[in-house]
This record gives structure tokens, C-alpha cells and sequence, in this order.
């Protein structure tokens, strides 16, 4: 059905990494990373600044193709597809995987703009009255913005710009969202606010998220992988990757042990 | 303060007094570098203070005009001509003449001096005027509305040379009062009389005793002749004063002779036939002027009072009392009594009235019409015309726009120019206009014809008037409408090509991963940056290589076979906003580059992040977010190019152009240009326009700047 060759999910795994290598110019910060993502499911990455988490999300839906000399070496296959193939264009690969920065990143637009541009822009034909208060409800935000809806998206608090962002990506109905520390720059009722909106969401979505607070990889995920920096070539690396019950409570790697046991990082 | 955070042996930090001390150290090293910028702000205000002081002194102040022809004795020659040439309207210098038609008729009507109306109480019916007739008393405190000093003009070298004229009119002013009123005229007041007598022996100076025992034994200057000539309501005084002269013993020639004041004039001071000329009105400064010529100053005696009567037949039963209002319509438009007055009968009005030489005429023409050049109706101004300038001359007026069709206001300024010549011959600052009034009123009143006005040298007319050789008649309209075209196509095609360099610059460039093609970008950003700097004159020289000499085909217009008939060449609008263009290119590609590096990276991310393309993303979030400091860059490039001049000259503005600039491929000047052109003429005035050229040129760039402001403001509301 994808004239690009990007097949769509319906199986066990919604991505698979195969020896991932991320590069920065001649500089590699992640290497050999393989990884299967369960579908509808949600997988936090954690691990300390630097070891290369953030990179491998990027690398999931191309963003690293935007910084200047940013390059991946290996494949990431969504059912079967390899993302970084030739005829594959990352336009279409952002619109199937979306994306939740650090810092709530709304347009200086009005909300309903907000969400309404990424579907105009991906061509959706329907009514986007439905589809803005469809997002926002997912988002667990229609009830705090429904009366203003024209109103600039940068009036709203960071924890309900958060979910405005969260509602824009919905909005465009990926497959995958990938959310990079989301609740970095929140306090704790709002960043409850956005786990339980997570749990919410992977009913119907497969999450992928990036963070460093180890209650939150505990309290939210479905799985675990833990990346460390390799102090011999500066490089990220995959520790270990598990359920996140097992991963927390029986890790199999020492370094993983030290790690979620306060030992280090 | 806890002692663990000592540094202890490492060093010390100042504690107490010391702090404080090194504190108020520390705060006075800031109030020294505080005060030097405000010191440094200040001198920034004071110089543009200055430079509005300077521009606004320019262009405001006292001018003194000089007429080349009074406008005042323009208007009268008009009026008297249209009394002239009324239907029914006889005049004559000779007033006797004038009572005979008059005293048998019951539609006559006419005027002349009370003397006249004196001789001929039985036969003439006196019309009252505004309520008052005329009596010694109404004519004295000048109730009468027609009322008027008689006097004798002759000179004092005349008198000098002439020992009978010298005493002829100290006789005359000695004996007037006793015969003046059988004459029919009524006497002045002895103060009047007195002060006469003192001008006369001013004028004679040491020979003044002399003189006065001639006038009582006028038989000794017998050897001279006396000429007289003049108007001809005093000559039945002097008349009477000549024949008890003779009387008295004298035995020379005696001319006397009634020509019109005018014509007196014009005797004694152009032709020298007369050596006393009788006068019905003061000399005019035309007429000393031509004294002056023929080294002759005039000596002015007020020798009585006239009183002109307003006559009809004693056979009139109708008039008894006019208004000026009416008196003017009796005399010019009306042709029946009932047209001026329903009371009156529906009988033809015959006028019968002085000549156009006789001071009568001129006195009633000034005194019942008074009106001045700026009151006059539009066919007035268009006879006026007509009769002063040459049928040449109106054939081209009438092709540039049809007279009829001209307004009042137009056609006074065509009289001013083309008639009265009325000519700026000194200007004055603002400052010294307020603080010297004096000083310039003196100086005005030296200039023959001249005028003192105060004058905005910038007005409305300054805007829409050409270039003029003649500084008060040059306007900025060519210039105006050259800026506003050269400017409009230099950012029609710098702002886009700006704003798409910068684009590419800051979107594109930075993702190419060819090393040989980033060196390539890096290279241009460098030019870019070093462009900025160029000296203006660099771009008038490329300018003048390319657009002007290498293109010429494109920027003349001749490719489109559109060119503009008034030149053949490439010094065209397009060619002066292509080089205005390529000057401002770097400042506008430099501000959009800031601009659009401002926009936060999280928005494109954004952008991205949800499928878009990159030109979407840039379309919809990053240029709107950087419009704001493009615009910024905008006004500044904007306000760059308005102000330029070397880069122009260079191409070969025009400095001298009177016709509009109708499309981009006509020759045209700008506002600098023609303000550098202006400052550098001789005439002092070209410095006033050039003030108020500088006026509009602020202006414009205020105006020009206040719309992009609010434009971007707009933007910014929107965008927050």
C-alpha cells in the first residue's frame, strides 16, 4: 500500500535495529546497537548524558539526517523495510514515526493550528474540526483548551503544551511516537499527567521513550534498554535490554546493576 | 560567615571596611563609564538637534520679494479699462465737457472734482455716497468716502535754478486758503499748511530768503518762464493762483496746462516739459523711480482737499444716494438703473467719465473698486493677462492647459510670475526672520517695489511643482516621483533575491555535505560580509559598467521597444534601482540570515517531525517567525538606498529634469541629487529649497519606515 516500500505494523515487533552505528561527522556516538521494539508497547531507553540514547530515538525516525553530518550505519527495519534504504524517503518515515521533544515545542499558532497544520500538510481530507478535538481528547487536553481553540498555543502551561505536542503528533496518526525526555523541563503532577497519557496511548500506538529518571523508566514502561558510554572509544553502547520488571529487578549486567542501584550515574 | 568556606592559606577575600571600600571602588568605576555614555548619548542628541535647527532654519523665513510691475497699478489699469469700455460710457479729460452732457440728461451720470459740481449748483444734482455728502467737514475728517489730497510736485534743483518757480510756490502756499474756496475745493489745516512751507524751504536751503522776497515782488523773476502741467482737478487752483501772480507782477511765461495727473507725471519727470505738475494723488514709486532716473527728487505740497462729487442732472429725480457697491456696478456691468437698483427706472445708464489719464479716474477706480491682485475673478485675471503678455506666449499657456479652465489661484500665480515678475531678491533664516525683524525691514525697505512676506519654503506647491531654474518657482515633484520609483523597483528586486540568498544560505548551505561546495558557501558568506562595507561609489561604477553600458539594450527599453523618447540611453530608473539593488543586497541577505538564524531550532524540528517537507517547514514557521527582523533589515536597507547619491551621479541622474518619470526606462532625478544640486547653485534661495527638499526627503523616509514599523509589529502581534 506504500508506494515508498515503508511496509505498515501489524506483528510482534514494531522496529528492529540491526547493528546500528550513529555517526556525527568522523565521530561515532553509538555503535552496534541491536534492539527489537515490541509493538504497542512502551520502551523507555535510559542510561547517563551521553551514552547515546537520544541519538539512537533520533536515528528511529531520521531526525539525525537534520544536524549536519549526522549519519547512521546499519538497519532499522519497520516490518521489514529498512528505513535508511535509498528509496526510502525520511518524509515519509517522520509521518509514520512522530515526535515529542524535550522542550514543549508548540507553533506560535493558534491551538487548533497547531494540530491542524501537521494533518493539512500530510494531505488528511476529512473534518478537521473532528480530528483536532479527536487528538486533543487523546491528549487528555480537550477539556482544559476546548473554548480556546484560536487561541496561541505558547499561552499554554508547559505540561498542557506537552500534550498539545503529543495530540499534534497523535493527530497525524503515526504508527510509532518517539518522545525524547518529555518531562524534562516538567513538574511532577504534570509529568504524572503525561505518563498516564502514555499509558493511555499504547493501547493504540508503540512508544518509544527517552529519559533519566529511572521511577519514570519503572513506573511507565513495558521494557528497558539501558545504553552506556564505552570509555575506551567514547561510543554509546547497548548494556542490556529487557522487560522492565526483570531489567530492574534481576539485571542481568553488572553495570546495569550499578546503575539502577544508585552506584553510579 | 561559616569558616570552612575560608579559602585560608590559598588567598583572601577583602572583609568590612575593606569590602565597602572595594565595593564604592568598584560602583565608581561604573558611574565614570555611566557618565561617559550619557555623555556620549547627549552629543548624538545635540547633533541631531543641530541638524534639525539647520534643516528647519533653511526653510522657513522672511523673503523679500521685488515686483517687477505693481500689481496694485495692474489691478486699477484693469478696472478703469473695464469703466472704459462700458457700454454708454463717454469720457473726456476736459470736465467742463463732462458737465455739459451730463446737465440735460436725466439717465447721466458721472464724476470730477467738486469744483466743477461748485460752478454748476443750478444745472447738477449731487448724489450723496454711503449717507455723506461732501462738505469742508466730511472731507477733512474723510467721512466722505470720496475725499482726497490736491498737490503741486516740483523739485528742488528746479526751484533752485528757476528762481520764479521757487517763488511762484512759496506764493502759492502763502495765498492758497484765501481762494480756495471760491474755487470750489476745501482748505487743509494750518498744521497741513505749515508742514508744506518746511518742505519748501528744505528744499530751496539757502536761497530761501531770497525766494520769499521774489514771492512779494514776483515783477523781479520775470526773466524765467513757469510750466505747468498736470491734473486737472487741482488746475483750477493753480489757475487762480497763477492769475493773482501775474497780478502781482510777474511777467514771465506762464504754460499752464490740464493733462491728468498721470500725464504730469510723466511731463515732469520722464519728458521735463513741466517744472510743477499738479496732482490729484500721491506720486507713485514707479513714477519716482523715473524722476530718479533723470536726477530729479520730487518735492511733494499738500496744497487742499478735494472732495470728487458724484453728479447727475438736475433733471434726475430718481438718485439720491449710492453705495460703493452700487456705484461700481453703475459704472462697469450695469446697463440699466433698474439693473443696479429695482427702485430705480428701466432706463440705459450713460457714463460720463474722466479720462484715462486724469488722477480722477485712478482716485475713484482705487477708492470705490479697492480691490487687490489675489480678489480679482478669473476673467479679470485672463484680461489681465491678455493685455500684458504676448499672444505667443498665451497660445502656449492656453496649450499646456486651457485658461478657462485654470483656477483663480493659478491664474493669480501665472499673473505673479509672468506680469508682475514677482521676483525672491533676499531670504532670510528662521532665526534671524524672529530675532532681526528690524534689521530686514530696513533692508526691504531700501529695495525699490519691495516686499516683505514670510514664507514656508516648503508647501504643498513645493511638492507637486517641477524643477525650476528660478529657485521660488522649483518644486521637488520630479525628484519625489524619481525616489518613489527608483526606490519601489530597488526593493521589488532586492527583497526577494535578499531573502532567498538568506534562505539558502541558512537552510540549504549549512546541510551540503560536499566539502568542495561548502568551501564554495563559505567563500560567498565571506563576500557576502565584506560586500556590506564597499564604498557607494564602487557600486555607481559597476553600475555604470553594466546596467548602464553592457545591457544598455534592457535597461534603456529599447529590447521591449518601449523605450522613453526622452532618452536613448541606459541612465534609466531600472538602471539606478539595479544598482540601488546590488548595494542593499548584502545588508538585506545579512539581516534575513540573523533573522532566520534566530528562529528556534525546536520549530523546525517541529516542523519536521511531523512529516513535513523542508520548504514547508521553512514556509510556515520559519519565515514567518523571522519577517519581523527581515523587515528590520528592510527599513535599514530601505532608508540606505533613499538617501544615496554618489552611486547615481555616477550612473548619470539627471540633475536637471522637468517632466515625470512615466516608466522604469525613463531618465529621472532623486531627492538627494537634486538637494546636492541645489546646495551647490550660487543663489542664496536654492539653499532655502534645498532645506525643504531635505524636509520632504525626512519625511518620506519617516513615513516610508512607519509602515514597515507597524507592518512588522503586526506581524510580531500575531506571532505571540
Amino acid at each position: 500500500m506504500s508506494t515508498t516500500g515503508v511496509p505498515t505494523s501489524n506483528g510482534k515487533y514494531a522496529l528492529e535495529l540491526q547493528d546500528v552505528h550513529c555517526y556525527y561527522g568522523s565521530f561515532r556516538a553509538v555503535k552496534d546497537v541491536n534492539l527489537k521494539l515490541h509493538d504497542k508497547k512502551i520502551t523507555a531507553f535510559i542510561g547517563p548524558s551521553g551514552c547515546g540514547k537520544s541519538t539512537v530515538l533520533r536515528a528511529l525516525n531520521r531526525m539525525n539526517d537534520l544536524i549536519p553530518g549526522g549519519r547512521v550505519e546499519g538497519r532499522i527495519l519497520l516490518r521489514g523495510k529498512n528505513l535508511y534504504d535509498q528509496d526510502v524517503d525520511p518524509v515519509e518515515v517522520r509521518r509514520r514515526i512522530g515526535m515529542v521533544f524535550q522542550k514543549p515545542n508548540p507553533f506560535p499558532k493558534s491551538i487548533f493550528d497547531n494540530i491542524a497544520w501537521g494533518a493539512k500538510i500530510n494531505g488528511f481530507k476529512g473534518n478537521m474540526k473532528e480530528l483536532v478535538e479527536q487528538s486533543l481528547r487523546s491528549a487528555a487536553l480537550w477539556d482544559e483548551v476546548k473554548d480556546k481553540l484560536d487561541q496561541s498555543g505558547l499561552g499554554l502551561s508547559g505540561g498542557q503544551q506537552q500534550r498539545l505536542c503529543i495530540a499534534r503528533a497523535i493527530a497525524t496518526q503515526p504508527e510509532i511516537i518517539l518522545m525524547d525526555e518529555p518531562c524534562s523541563a516538567l513538574d511532577p503532577i504534570a509529568t504524572l499527567k503525561i505518563e498516564d497519557l502514555m499509558r493511555e496511548l499504547v493501547k493504540n500506538y508503540t512508544i518509544v521513550i527517552v529519559t533519566h529518571n529511572m521511577q519514570q523508566a519503572a513506573r511507565a514502561s513495558d521494557y528497558t534498554a539501558y545504553y552506556l558510554m564505552d570509555r575506551s572509544d567514547r561510543a554509546g553502547e547497548l548494556v542490556e535490554y529487557g522487560e522492565t520488571d526483570q531489567l530492574f529487578t534481576n539485571p542481568k549486567d553488572k553495570r546495569t546493576e550499578d546503575y539502577i542501584t544508585g552506584r553510579f550515574g | 560567615m561559616s569558616q570552612d568556606l575560608q579559602p585560608g592559606n590559598i588567598g583572601s577575600y577583602p572583609e568590612d571596611n575593606d569590602l565597602k571600600k572595594f565595593i564604592d571602588n568598584r560602583k565608581r568605576g561604573g558611574l565614570l563609564w555611566r557618565l561617559s555614555f550619557q555623555l556620549a548619548t547627549l552629543i548624538a542628541i545635540l547633533a541631531l538637534l543641530a541638524l534639525l535647527y539647520n534643516i528647519f532654519n533653511g526653510a522657513f523665513g522672511y523673503v523679500a520679494l521685488q515686483n517687477k510691475v505693481d500689481p496694485n497699478a495692474l489691478v486699477l489699469a484693469m478696472e478703469e479699462d473695464q469703466m472704459l469700455s462700458s457700454p454708454k460710457t463717454v469720457s473726456s479729460e476736459d470736465d467742463n465737457e463732462l458737465v455739459k452732457r451730463i446737465e440735460n440728461n436725466p439717465n447721466a451720470i458721472g464724476f470730477f472734482g467738486y469744483a466743477y459740481y461748485n460752478d454748476n449748483t443750478d444745472k447738477l444734482k449731487l448724489v450723496s455716497v454711503e449717507g455723506q455728502t461732501p462738505s469742508r467737514e466730511t472731507a477733512e475728517s474723510g467721512e466722505y468716502p470720496l475725499a482726497r489730497p490736491l498737490f503741486i510736485y516740483s523739485a528742488a534743483d528746479v526751484m533752485q535754478e528757476n528762481r520764479a518757480i521757487g517763488a511762484f510756490i512759496d506764493y502759492y502756499l502763502t495765498n492758497v486758503n484765501t481762494v480756495i474756496e471760491d474755487v470750489g475745493y476745501f482748505p487743509i489745516s494750518d498744521e497741513l499748511l505749515n508742514g508744506a512751507t518746511t518742505s519748501w524751504s528744505e528744499a530751496v536751503g539757502d536761497q530761501a530768503e531770497a525766494l520769499q522776497s521774489y514771492a512779494a515782488n514776483p515783477a523781479d523773476v520775470s526773466d524765467h518762464d513757469i510750466r505747468i502741467s498736470g491734473s486737472s482737478t487741482v488746475y483750477p487752483l493753480t489757475r487762480q493762483m497763477a492769475i493773482q501772480f501775474r497780478r502781482a507782477g510777474f511777467q514771465g511765461g506762464l504754460d499752464l496746462q490740464q493733462t491728468g495727473t498721470t500725464a504730469g507725471f510723466r511731463a515732469f519727470c520722464e519728458d521735463m516739459t513741466a517744472d510743477i505738475t499738479n496732482a490729484s494723488r500721491p506720486i507713485t514709486r514707479a513714477e519716482s523711480e523715473a524722476c530718479g532716473d533723470k536726477k530729479r527728487t520730487p518735492v511733494e505740497f499738500r496744497v487742499g482737499t478735494d472732495a470728487l462729487a458724484i453728479a447727475v442732472s438736475s433733471k434726475n429725480t430718481f438718485l439720491e444716494n449710492v453705495t460703493k457697491d452700487e456705484l461700481r456696478q453703475i459704472f462697469t456691468t450695469a446697463e440699466t438703473w433698474s439693473d443696479v437698483n429695482p427702485a430705480w427706472p428701466n432706463e440705459p445708464i450713460e457714463r460720463f467719465i474722466p479720462g484715462a489719464d486724469s488722477g480722477t479716474l485712478d482716485f475713484f477706480a482705487e477708492t470705490v473698486f479697492n480691490r487687490k491682485l489675489p480678489e480679482l475673478t478669473e476673467s479679470e485675471l485672463v484680461k489681465i493677462l491678455e493685455a500684458n503678455i504676448s499672444t505667443g506666449l498665451m497660445r502656449r499657456y492656453e496649450a499646456e492647459k486651457p485658461l478657462a479652465e485654470r483656477s483663480q489661484a493659478e491664474l493669480v500665480d501665472l499673473v505673479l510670475e509672468r506680469v508682475v515678475e514677482q521676483k525672491v531678491v533676499g531670504s532670510w533664516k528662521f532665526t534671524e526672520s524672529l530675532f532681526n525683524r528690524t534689521k530686514i525691514e530696513e533692508e526691504v525697505a531700501r529695495i525699490p517695489q519691495g516686499e516683505l512676506q514670510w514664507r514656508s519654503w516648503i508647501s504643498p506647491k513645493f511638492l507637486i511643482t517641477p524643477q525650476s531654474s528660478t529657485p521660488e518657482l522649483a518644486g521637488v515633484r520630479t525628484a519625489l516621483f524619481g525616489t518613489l520609483w527608483v526606490i519601489a523597483i530597488t526593493i521589488l528586486v532586492a527583497l526577494p533575491i535578499g531573502v532567498g540568498a538568506a534562505i539558502y544560505l541558512e537552510e540549504y548551505a549549512v546541510m551540503v555535505a560536499n566539502p568542495i561546495l561548502r568551501r564554495v558557501n563559505a567563500i560567498i558568506q565571506t563576500n557576502i560580509n565584506n560586500l556590506a562595507g564597499v564604498p557607494s561609489i564602487i557600486y555607481g561604477i559597476l553600475g555604470l559598467a553594466i546596467f548602464v553600458r553592457a545591457i544598455e539594450p534592457i535597461t534603456s527599453g529599447t529590447l521591449f521597444g518601449i523605450s522613453d523618447p526622452t532618452t536613448a540611453n541606459g541612465r534609466t530608473i531600472i538602471s539606478a534601482s539595479f544598482t540601488l539593488a546590488l548595494l542593499i543586497l548584502p545588508l538585506i541577505i545579512i539581516n534575513a540570515q540573523e533573522a532566520i538564524r534566530a528562529v528556534p531550532n525546536s520549530l523546525r524540528q517541529a516542523g519536521m517531525g511531523l512529516g513535513a517537507t523542508r520548504w514547508q517547514t521553512i514556509w510556515s514557521h520559519v519565515l514567518p517567525n523571522a519577517i519581523p527582523g527581515i523587515l528590520t533589515g528592510n527599513i535599514l536597507a530601505m532608508s540606505r538606498a533613499i538617501g544615496e547619491t554618489a552611486p547615481l551621479v555616477v550612473i548619470g541622474a539627471s540633475t536637471f529634469i522637468t517632466v515625470d518619470p512615466t516608466s522604469p526606462f525613463s531618465k529621472f532625478t532623486v531627492l538627494p541629487i537634486q538637494i546636492y544640486q541645489w546646495v551647490s547653485r550660487p543663489q542664496p534661495e536654492f539653499r532655502n529649497i534645498a532645506a525643504a527638499a531635505i524636509i520632504v526627503l525626512l519625511i518620506l523616509l519617516l513615513t516610508l519606515n512607519a509602515s514597515a514599523v507597524i507592518l512588522r509589529n503586526r506581524y510580531s502581534r500575531r506571532l505571540s
